[in-house]
């Protein structure tokens, strides 16, 4: 149970970047997730922490211990791979008790504790088997067991769900999180699904590129991302982002619309040489309406293009002058492809964005 | 008219019609050289050649294969060795086939494991040169080797002449192999995914305990192709133990070959013969069918690949 530190970690691989300047601290017992597309360097980062790669400079720090040069085995790491990587040629109970024979434990407390994590996990009736035997969820919490049985001052786990059916990940990613909170232990978590990182994460490290672009709750990542790359990626559907340009004071036009905000933010926004700003707003804030609108906020006039119904809410599609906007509501049943409406966002729920640098502006 | 076509699916033909085609298609093409074995082994126990003209002649007997272990193989030809002398021969052939086999085995598990895993200087190059040196003929060289083996045995002292000289053949026949196992070796290294070794380390083992306890189990099938392959160079060779060890020093193959030149084509009897062929055989077969079964394990789940 430790706080993990980095301190401007940067990997190169020739000449490319993987990871680029990362720096963060991870506190002791939190659930941290690394979020990213996929080549995102995410992974990367990972196997920096765990000590399989080592960092072309920048340094980590378990508590106050720098661990930079330590190699994996001293670090005392629990690592699943996405692919489990159990070893084929021992059963179960031999993968789960590896990590402790290397440290020439005594057999009755190998015992002990192989059977302990396999029962805290439900797999003590697969002992016996090999691993080609089992089903994908079975051979995943096999991993878990391995990485957990030498109880690790870290549990890093990459992509663990990305191989099993959408209902089984469902399961078990509560098991998971209700196992980290029973552990106490930190844990860090690698995937591209940002659902799952917003359902289990204390704290979200979302990277593109390499680079970490914002680091924060669930409820911060979603409700003020720093740039429009969060903005988009987290969320489904994705964030709106439309383009507008600075006219006189209190109003940003659009092709069908307008944003009208207060005098001081545009004099400010003028101040600093824009004469456009991106306009994010997400697709549960929007109200539609078949009235004009005159509301504080942002105001299009659209045409209705497309409508999916999904059970639970119903997502549509709106064409206005040349974006594309989509919505989500709860209660779209009457309205048909074609209807011309009227789409109004409150003025809180909008984050401007710089349109160049796509970094958030005001709100 | 057109007629009416119909094709028919491959899964409706019934299972048992392909095994049984399937089967004879193997039998047909293995016919000959079954016919061969079986002719040798046959032959070495009648008192004619199962493939002469006299076939219908032909009766059970053991004398060939008394002829044989007492050094004879025409009947005409006094017997100048005795059993032991035999056995020894025979020893001496699975010194050499064994140390050949342990040699490659030994050399290409290391090196092959080097050039998947490891990244140094000169590797793509040595890669493709593996492949060059695969292509020479063992005949071809073994004037430079055997100018070698002469310069080298100038320096050993009088009684260790015998164990120079076995040494020396198994590491020149060793060296002749070794490219191609290398390549083998590495090609069953390569199947392995990095996670696998990368989960032992960061479960605390060194670098040599994985490599031993969790990549080498793995390649069996690989460890044991080349150690069949390399043993059979060695049990078969004629060439370089005949130009290498010494006279008094005899393999099966310089054995056989010594009767028949020592007698003559003419005069020596080929049933004996057969029953020579038969036991030098003998091993090969074996040993395919013990490993037989490691060659063919290929078990690799517990990994998504």
């Amino acid at each position: 149970m430790v706080s993990i530190t980095l301190d401007n970690v940067t990997k190169r691989f020739g000449k490319v970047i993987a990871v680029n300047e990362a720096s963060f601290k991870v506190n002791d017992g939190e659930f941290w997730v690394l979020l990213g597309p996929s080549g995102s360097g995410k992974t990367t980062l990972l196997y920096l922490i765990s000590g399989i790669y080592k960092p072309t400079s920048g340094r980590i720090y378990f508590d106050d211990v720098d661990v930079t040069d330590m190699p994996p085995s001293e670090r005392n790491v629990g690592l699943v791979f996405q692919n489990y990587a159990l070893y084929p040629h021992m059963t179960v109970y031999e993968n789960i008790a590896f990590p402790l024979r290397i440290q020439k434990r005594p057999q009755n407390e190998i015992e002990k504790k192989v059977r302990e994590i396999a029962k805290m996990l439900h797999i003590e009736n697969l002992l016996d088997r090999y691993p080609a035997q089992l089903s994908g969820g079975q051979q995943q919490r096999v991993a878990l067991a391995r990485a957990l049985v030498k109880e690790p001052s870290v549990l890093l786990l990459d992509e663990p769900l990305s191989n099993l059916d959408a209902l089984l990940r469902l399961y078990i990613r509560a098991e998971l999180k209700r196992l980290q909170k029973d552990l106490g232990i930190t844990a860090i978590y690698v995937t591209h699904d940002q659902m799952e990182a917003m359902a289990i994460a204390d704290r979200i490290v979302v990277i593109s590129h390499g680079k970490v672009q914002q680091i924060g709750s669930p409820e911060e990542i979603y409700n003020f991302p720093r740039n429009v790359f969060v903005a988009t990626f987290v969320g489904t559907p994705p964030s709106n982002v439309i383009r507008g340009e600075l006219t006189s004071d209190g109003i940003i036009s659009l092709k069908s619309g307008y944003l009208r905000v207060e005098p001081e933010a545009s004099k400010s926004l003028r101040g600093s040489g824009l004469s456009e700003v991106l306009i994010a707003f997400r697709p549960e804030h929007i109200k539609l309406s078949r009235e004009p609108i005159e509301a504080p906020g942002l105001i299009l006039q659209g045409t209705v293009y497309a409508i999916e119904p999904l059970g639970r809410e119903t997502l549509v599609t709106i064409v206005s002058g040349e974006d594309v906007i989509k919505c989500v509501l709860s209660n779209g049943e009457s309205i048909k492809v074609g209807d011309e409406l009227f789409v109004h966002v409150e003025r809180e729920k909008i984050r401007l964005y710089h349109p160049e640098t796509e970094e958030l502006i005001a709100y | 008219m057109a007629e009416k076509v119909t094709y028919k699916d491959v899964e409706t033909i019934s299972k048992f019609r392909i095994n049984v085609i399937i089967g004879l298609a193997l039998l047909f093409i293995s016919l000959p050289i079954i016919i061969n074995y079986a002719v040798l082994f046959i032959s070495s126990f009648s008192n004619k050649m199962l493939s002469g003209m006299t076939v219908h002649e032909i009766k059970f007997t053991l004398e060939n294969w008394r002829m044989f272990f007492s050094g004879r193989l025409s009947t005409t030809q006094a017997v100048l060795r005795n059993f032991w002398d035999i056995i020894r021969y025979i020893f001496n052939t699975l010194v050499v086939g064994l140390g050949v086999s342990a040699v490659v085995t030994l050399t290409s598990m290391m090196s092959g494991y080097a050039f998947s895993r490891m990244k140094f200087k000169g590797r793509k190059f040595l890669m493709q040169f593996l492949i060059l040196l695969h292509a020479f003929p063992g005949v071809a060289l073994i004037i430079a080797v055997y100018t070698m083996y002469i310069a080298f045995k100038l320096s050993v002292p009088e009684h260790y002449l015998k164990m120079y000289s076995f040494t020396y053949v198994v590491f020149a026949r060793a060296a002749l192999e070794v490219p191609m196992s290398i390549w083998i070796m590495k090609g069953f290294f390569d199947r392995i995914p990095w996670e696998v070794e990368w989960s032992a380390l960061v479960d605390g083992a060194s670098r040599v305990y994985v490599w031993r306890r969790i990549i080498l189990p793995l390649v069996k099938p690989g460890i044991a192709t080349v150690a069949i392959f390399s043993f059979l160079a060695g049990w078969e060779d004629l060439i370089y133990v005949r130009t290498f060890l010494p006279i008094t020093e005899k393999t099966l193959a310089t054995y056989i070959e010594g009767l028949l030149s020592e007698g003559s084509l003419e005069i020596v009897h080929l049933p004996a013969v057969a029953a020579a062929g038969t036991f030098y055989l003998l091993p090969t077969i074996l040993f395919f069918i013990f490993a037989r079964s490691y060659m063919l394990q290929t078990s690799m789940s517990g990994v998504k690949m």
